[in-house]
């Protein structure tokens, strides 16, 4: 029998930071995107240092912070060392500096980031494959966490020998492994560390049970598949190899979303709160940046990679994570404050440490944002991208309050 | 003979609340059963509704301490079984119209 306890679950103050660097980062990023044309394509340096900007300081600083409280609850075992946390996040957001500095001013201190990012990322991977010894109970979550963590190693080896490459230290085809970078990256880790998570908190927080899981099943084995041939088309420079691959993710993508549906129509919590309308907007995302990838893949326009890559990065890896803190914060608060005081007072209920009202302001003008600049990227109108990222700001002012709303909440009592 | 009834044993775990959902286990249906022994020593079965949930092991210390207040209590143990897999129709009326949003 699995029991979480307070010596497994990892110290709040160990991964507040996480939390609020995290949503720092998230809005400064919406802040550059002012700056940034989408029609200049996806090898533009300046659009290459915000998605390192977007992935690295926000993305992957959240990951990090919830798999330092997830671990123990997917993989029903205690960190090898959970102290190693306090070092990831200084060493990823330092990284992070350096390398988008790299990218946007001065190319040389590249390699100096990457070596930082490289360094935290291996720590944080040195920690969950040392944690997967430990697991027994080999669970599809397991599975996918196991595949995931080997593409992340995978992928940040490459990302460093490129870091490298661009400061001018190693010569080699960039722009063929650039593209083993992104799908290693976002399709080998991010796709399937949030496949294998909201397998547990999907119904977790839904209430569902009893539903067929056939279709993630297979989602995950052709995703593993489809990065593995990528990795090895590029190898072998076969161009078809490299398409079929793509074809491989979108129907895994498919899947999955089927497999979404199916969760939420076994629910048995109705209640459309923040959680669900994020997730709602995050998996239409995902949708959306599928069929736009798949047009993509018959007509090679430039337009509809960025437009799938848009919603696939800013909406739906976005409103997962966004929408994830709404549960995550509250709960490490009330665990960390209010569990010591349950049988001795009245303590509050999750739903109630959440800032409704600035929850749903978030949410309207960051959906709001994400739909009209990703219409203005497919249809080259700068203009409605900008105005867009307008809105997209104003709900990351209200995430980013939300996120210091929470976390403080209770400090005054 | 113990004098502690099984319904008071559920009426003291009935003080005990899911922070995420705001229901007590009682009513969510999570409390399978409680078995008194002649020595007044209590055992009480209950699931959760999810494997992976966080607070497992402060749920079932809640529980423990809500029935050692119960007066001439002995020794209280918690057991969580995963069998039979709870679903909401195990929870009462009350918390599955709530959940519907009725």
């Amino acid at each position: 029998m699995f029991n979480v306890s307070k010596e497994t679950a990892p110290p709040f103050g160990m991964i507040s930071p996480f939390f609020w660097i995290g949503s720092s980062f998230y809005l400064l990023a919406t802040i550059f995107l002012l700056f940034l044309n989408p029609q200049h394509g996806h090898f533009d340096l300046a659009i290459v240092g915000w998605l390192h900007w977007f992935l690295l300081g926000f993305m992957m600083m959240v990951i990090f912070g919830a798999m330092a409280q997830l671990v123990p609850v997917v993989l029903e075992v205690g960190h090898f060392s959970v102290d190693l946390y306090y070092i990831i996040w200084p060493l990823l957001l330092v990284g992070t500096l350096v390398m988008s500095f790299g990218f946007w001013v001065n190319p040389f201190v590249l390699p100096y980031g990457g070596l930082l990012v490289f360094v935290s990322m291996v720590i944080f991977l040195y920690d969950t494959l040392m944690t997967l010894r430990k697991v027994t109970n080999i669970t599809f979550t397991v599975k996918t966490v196991i595949a995931s963590n080997l593409f992340l190693l995978v992928g940040i080896i490459i990302g460093f020998v490129l870091s490298l490459a661009m400061g001018s230290a190693v010569d080699i085809d960039i722009n063929s492994w650039l593209g083993v970078h992104v799908v290693m990256v976002l399709a080998g880790y991010i796709t399937l560390t949030i496949m294998g998570l909201s397998m547990i908190l999907l119904p977790m927080f839904g209430l569902s049970h009893g539903f067929d899981e056939t279709a993630v099943q297979r989602a995950f084995v052709l995703m593993v598949s489809a990065v593995i041939a990528y990795f090895v088309a590029t190898l072998l420079a076969w161009e078809i190899g490299k398409w079929i691959s793509f074809m491989m993710m979108l129907a895994s993508v498919s899947l999955y979303i089927y497999q979404v549906t199916i969760i939420y129509d076994t629910r048995a919590r109705k209640e459309n709160d923040i959680w669900v309308k994020s997730m709602f907007v995050g998996y239409a995302s995902l949708l959306v940046s599928a069929v736009l990838g798949f047009v993509y893949a018959l007509t090679f326009s430039e337009n509809f990679l960025m437009g799938a890559a848009w919603f696939l990065i800013v909406g739906f890896f976005a409103f997962l994570v966004n929408g994830h803190l709404y549960k995550i914060i509250p709960f490490l608060v009330w665990f960390e404050r209010y569990s010591p005081l349950v049988g001795k007072q009245k303590v509050p209920m999750l739903h109630e440490m959440l800032p409704k009202r600035m929850a749903n302001f978030e949410f309207f003008f960051s959906t709001m944002g994400l739909v009209i600049a990703g219409i203005g990227i497919v249809i080259s109108s700068d203009d409605l991208f900008k105005g867009g990222v307008t809105l997209l700001i104003t709900g990351a002012v209200f995430m980013f309050a939300s996120v210091r709303w929470m976390l403080d909440y209770g400090i005054k009592k | 003979m113990c004098a502690i009834t099984k319904e008071q044993v559920f009426e003291a775990v009935s003080t005990v609340i899911d922070p995420e959902v705001g229901f007590n286990l009682v009513e969510m249906g999570l409390i399978y059963d409680a078995i008194v022994e002649e020595s007044c020593n209590i055992q009480v079965i209950m699931t959760l509704s999810t494997r992976a949930c966080p607070l497992h092991q402060m749920i079932t210390q809640w529980v423990r301490e809500a029935v050692e207040k119960i007066e001439g209590v002995g020794i209280v143990e918690v057991e969580v079984v995963w069998e039979p897999e709870w679903n909401i129709s195990m929870a009462n009326d009350n918390v599955k119209k709530a959940l519907a949003g009725i």
